[in-house]
Parts: C-alpha cells; structure tokens; sequence
C-alpha cells in the first residue's frame, strides 16, 4: 500500500516506509498515484496563542480544498488535533482548546460529507501518555517533532489496528445460537413458557438483545440460526411464545439439528450464497465457538459475554467489529443533502476557489537581500545543510563566500513571510559572471510558488543590470531529485543530459516570461 | 559498546554491511531525518539524553563512539 501524508511537523519516524510525505504545511502538490492518504496536522507551536488559533483556522480551509482534488475513491485518514504540550499563559484563555475543539468538529463534518474520509481520533493514542512522554522540546526544537519520537513503535501499532478496522469489510450475516443466546434457558428442557424472554431480568435483557438485533436486520444484515434443538420445538416457540422478537420469518435460513455447528454453518453459506468470510458466528458455549474457529477460520467468532446484563455492551461492540457502515446510505444522504444546502454559503467562504486564490490568502512577502556581512554565515550553513532543494548541491564555508563576492560574484538571499509568521532566511541565489552557480531553498517554504518567483525576480535584476543570457547547472544526488526539472518549470531550456543526469540549461532572458504573481508583495534591497 | 552502535547504525540506515568507517559521507540515509532517527535509538538504547550540541557534532560512526564514552563516563 502507498499513501501520502500531508502534515505541519516532522512525523516520518512514525510511518512504515511505504508511505511519502508532504513538505511542512504545504498542500501544493497532492499526488495522484497513491493508494491512499493520509492528514495529519498536529497543533500549531508558537507563544502567541491568536496566531496559533489563526493558522488551526487554515488548516481546515486546507484540507477542504485537498479533499476536492482527490479521487473519492480512495481513502483519506484524517487524524483529529490533540493539545499535547502545555501551553504557558493558558489560565484564563482558551481559545487554543476552543479553536483544536472546533477543528475537531469540523472534521466529523467533512466525514459525514465525504464517504472516503475516515476520521481517527488521535486521543485514543495520546491519552494513554502523560504530556512530559508524548512531547519532547528538544525534538521539537532540533527536528519539528510534534510528537516525542520514541513513542513510534506504539503509535504504529495503534494506527495499524486502525487502519484495519477501516479496511475491514462490513460483514453480511449474522448466524445466531438460541439457547442461552436469544433467550435464557434450554428450550428442550424449560419448554416454551420457561425459556427467559421478556418479563423480569434476565429475560429483559435478552428482549433488549433480540429488539437490537432486528434493528440491525432492518440495516440490510442477513441473519440466520444455528442451533442443536429439535426443530419442531423452535417451530413451536417461535409460533407460541409472544416475547419472541426473532421468529421464523426474521432468518433467511435456520440450520436446527444435531449436527456439528461448522458443518450447518457452510450448508447456510451454500445455501444462501455467502462467502463464509462474510459470516459472523454468535453462540453461548465456548466448545462451539472454538470449533468454528478451528474448522472455519474465515468465520468471525466473538466471544460471548458471562452474563446477560452485558448483552448491550456485547451488542454495541459487535456492530462496531463488523457491521459498521462506512459508506452513507440513500436515507443518510437526503440527510447531508440538506445540510449541504444550507452549509453551502459558509462552504464558500470557507474553502478556496482555487490554489491561486490560496495563496492570495496567505498574504505573503519575500524579501530579497543581497549577501552582506549579517548573512554570509546563514548562506554558507544552508550551503551546508540542504539537501533536497539544492540544484547544484555545492558546500561553501563562510570564507568562500567572501572571495567569491570579492572576485565579483553576485549572491542573494531570500526571506518570507506570510499572515502566519515569518521563516527569516530560507535560501539563496548565487552567480558567477552569467551563471547560476547555486540555487538552493529551505524545505519549509516550498510549495507556494516562492521558488520560480524568486528566481524570476533575480532574473529580472540581472537582466535590468544589462546581462542578455544567462546558464545553470543541474548536479543530481541521492536527495535533490524533486528538482531535475525545476530549471524547465522556470523556462531555461535544457541544452545538454550528460550520463550521469546533470543537465546545461540556457536562457536568453528577453525570451523568458519573467513577470510574477502579484500576490507575492516582493521587497528587493 | 561498539558492536551495539555498529548493530543501530546498521538497523537505523538499513545497511546491508557496517563497519567503523560508516558516516555522513558514506551513507545515503544519514541525512536529517536519519539522524533523529539514530539519536532515538542511541537515547533508548543507552538510556541518556543527548544534547543538541552533540547530536550536532554526531557525523560518523566515531563521533558518535566519542560522544558515547564521553556520556557514559
């Protein structure tokens, strides 16, 4: 299975390996060839909690907008947000619960409207751990973990048995037992009027059993009897004893005789032409039970609970194992219908027409600053340091740079900023004479399109400078593939592939669309 | 010790062979996400805690050997 994960934080320890990632808050790329996805975003870090709720808001605007652009049909695993680090100055403001406490909401929301959106709730993980466990501010500090990075091994195996519960396919029949199952007592022995349905306890909570049950039929589950009892007995009960909810007419088939439980259960799934995967098997006597499981693996065989009082936790849990339904029902859907409509207008505001408008929203600013004496050891570390988007992947120390702008090499930085913080220096451009010798950006701003603004604004520049043509380079490693053709994206043309996949590009720049997104407030200085 | 290092680097970077010579420069998945992954395991392992300063300075199998002795002293 390949899925994709969309996320705010650093979260791959926590994914097994066929999983891919998106970058850091950045919904611009959704892939198309995955099996499924996956969203999780965990709570926002900054002191100033009316950002923090501002940036939970855009998160739900975000992922109404990814949850457009991918196929209904496959699977997206939305994970709810937990406050799991104790927010100082909290005592008498809690708009950050209030704000996690409604994207939650929304979440269900957008489960209810979308069949393919399965919403898992991340407590059922975190609350098992005290806060000091399951947040870590060194993590968080080196690496932007949100979530302590040991926890991993338990967090897999949770989010598997999740996903497996997801995964399960709703089961079809439902083959019941009688004696001491949907009534108290042996019906051969207590006879017709001595059997326990209806009337005092426990007899009460076998009628609360059988009225669930029919429910349940009524949602479309086939049901059926297995039961060592002579037939003309039950025949008898089910015609005589006015308690009884489940008579003849509520099964699709009754296998009532002496014969081994294993072998009546495949005559029914002959019988009503049901693959034995698709039966779940309910009976008192352990013995039985065991036997099913033995003889029919693929059968589901639950326990059964001691006592009759605990039939309507039994019950709830046996919907939830396997006849849960995950896809919306006609009736259900004339429901959302009408909800639809009258949620349609705060839709609207609520979600983006298009990327465009998007990033219109974010209200962001770049800043570009040539090399100076307060940037030069920011520039020659992220030289160091990045890795993915790097064209050339070149490592310079603070005095290489220093010669080079001596020997007359042009160099800039670039920062931004948008309505949600600002990510101070987080790339560079450096030129020798007409070529671009290194072009590398921090992960954490792609995805707006800051990348090709940023080179085209330096284009620009150069071209105001009187420089007619300018050429790069394209070095490929282990980690910076995602830009083998960022050079075409910008409209270079790729004038050689050597062997070993580096590529010449060239460009004269009168011929190059040069011009920018408005919505990019650009500041050179 | 050594052994148990070389058994989490190989583990943590999938290496097919490890030996002491194993560091950024040789090995494809020690990049950023790989070191958090091998400070995890090194902190669970020895049962300490690393400080960012070390982490920093954890390139090669040696370095983390160093800081190892130095932290269990």
């Amino acid at each position: 299975m390949s899925a994709f994960v969309f996320r705010n934080n650093t979260i791959e320890r926590f994914f097994e390996k066929e999983y891919s990632f998106s970058g850091y808050d950045d919904i611009s790329h959704i892939p198309q060839d995955v099996e499924n996805y996956v969203w999780w975003y965990q709570v926002p870090i900054k002191f100033d909690s009316a950002l923090v709720v501002q940036e939970i808001e855009s998160y739900m605007q975000k992922l109404s907008y990814v949850v457009t652009q991918i196929d209904s049909r496959k699977t997206v695993i939305v994970l709810t947000m937990d406050i799991i680090y104790n927010i100082p100055l909290q005592e008498d403001n809690y708009s950050v619960v209030k704000a996690v406490t409604e994207y939650n909401n929304q979440l269900f929301d957008l489960e209810l409207k979308n069949s393919n959106v399965k919403v898992l709730d991340i407590t059922e993980f975190t609350r098992k751990y005290p806060v000091q466990d399951i947040f870590d501010w060194k993590y968080y500090f080196i690496s932007q973990m949100g979530m302590n990075p040991k926890l991993h091994k338990e967090f897999k195996t949770w989010f598997n048995r999740k996903l497996s519960s997801i995964a399960l396919k709703r089961k079809k029949c439902l083959v019941l037992d009688l004696d001491n199952t949907l009534w108290g007592g042996i019906l051969g022995e207590d006879g017709i009027d001595g059997i326990k349905i209806g009337g005092d306890y426990p007899g009460k909570a076998f009628l609360y059993f059988q009225d669930a049950i029919h429910n349940l039929s009524k949602s479309g589950i086939i049901l059926a009897v297995c039961s060592k009892n002579n037939e003309k007995d039950v025949l008898d009960a089910w015609d005589n004893n006015p308690y009884i909810i489940l008579k003849k007419d509520s099964f699709s088939a009754y296998r009532i005789n002496w014969q081994d439980k294993a072998t009546n259960i495949k005559e029914l799934a002959d019988e009503l032409n049901i693959g034995l995967d698709s039966f779940v098997f309910v009976d008192d006597n352990p013995t039985e039970r065991e036997l099913v499981k033995q003889m029919l693996p693929m059968v589901s065989v639950p326990d059964f609970p001691e006592q009759p009082y605990e039939l309507p936790v039994f019950f709830k849990k046996l919907v939830e194992d396997y006849f849960k339904v995950y896809s919306i029902t006609d009736e259900d859907k004339k429901k959302t219908e009408q909800y639809k409509a009258n949620a349609a207008r705060a839709q609207a505001q609520n979600s983006f027409a298009d990327f465009d408008e998007f990033l219109n929203s974010l209200e962001i600013n770049v800043t570009i600053e040539a090399a100076n004496e307060f940037n030069i050891s920011r520039i020659a570390q992220m030289t160091q340091k990045t890795n993915q988007f790097n064209l050339t992947t070149k490592r310079y120390t603070d005095a290489d740079i220093r010669s080079f702008i001596a020997s007359g090499w042009k160099i800039w930085c670039i920062s931004v900023s948008d309505k949600f913080g600002d990510n101070g220096i987080t790339g560079a451009i450096m030129m020798n004479g007409n070529n671009i010798d290194s072009l590398l950006l921090s992960c954490r701003i792609l995805g707006k399109g800051i990348e090709t603004a940023f080179v085209k604004t330096i284009l620009s520049i150069l071209q105001n400078e009187g420089i007619m043509d300018v050429t790069a380079l394209y070095l490929p490693t282990a980690k910076n593939s995602q830009v083998s053709d960022f050079y075409e994206k910008c409209g270079l043309s790729c004038t050689c592939i050597n062997e070993d996949g580096s590529k010449k590009y060239s460009v004269k720049l009168d011929s190059m669309d040069l011009s920018i997104k408005d919505y990019y407030n650009v500041n050179i200085k | 010790m050594e052994e148990k290092v070389l058994e989490i680097l190989k583990e943590v970077f999938e290496l097919e062979t490890v030996d002491q010579t194993c560091s950024q420069d040789t090995c494809d998945k020690w990049d950023s996400m790989g070191q958090l992954n091998l400070v995890a395991e090194l902190e669970d392992a020895f049962d300490i805690s690393l400080e960012p300063e070390e982490i920093g300075k954890m390139k090669s199998f040696k370095d983390v050997m160093r800081i190892l002795s130095y932290k269990l002293k």
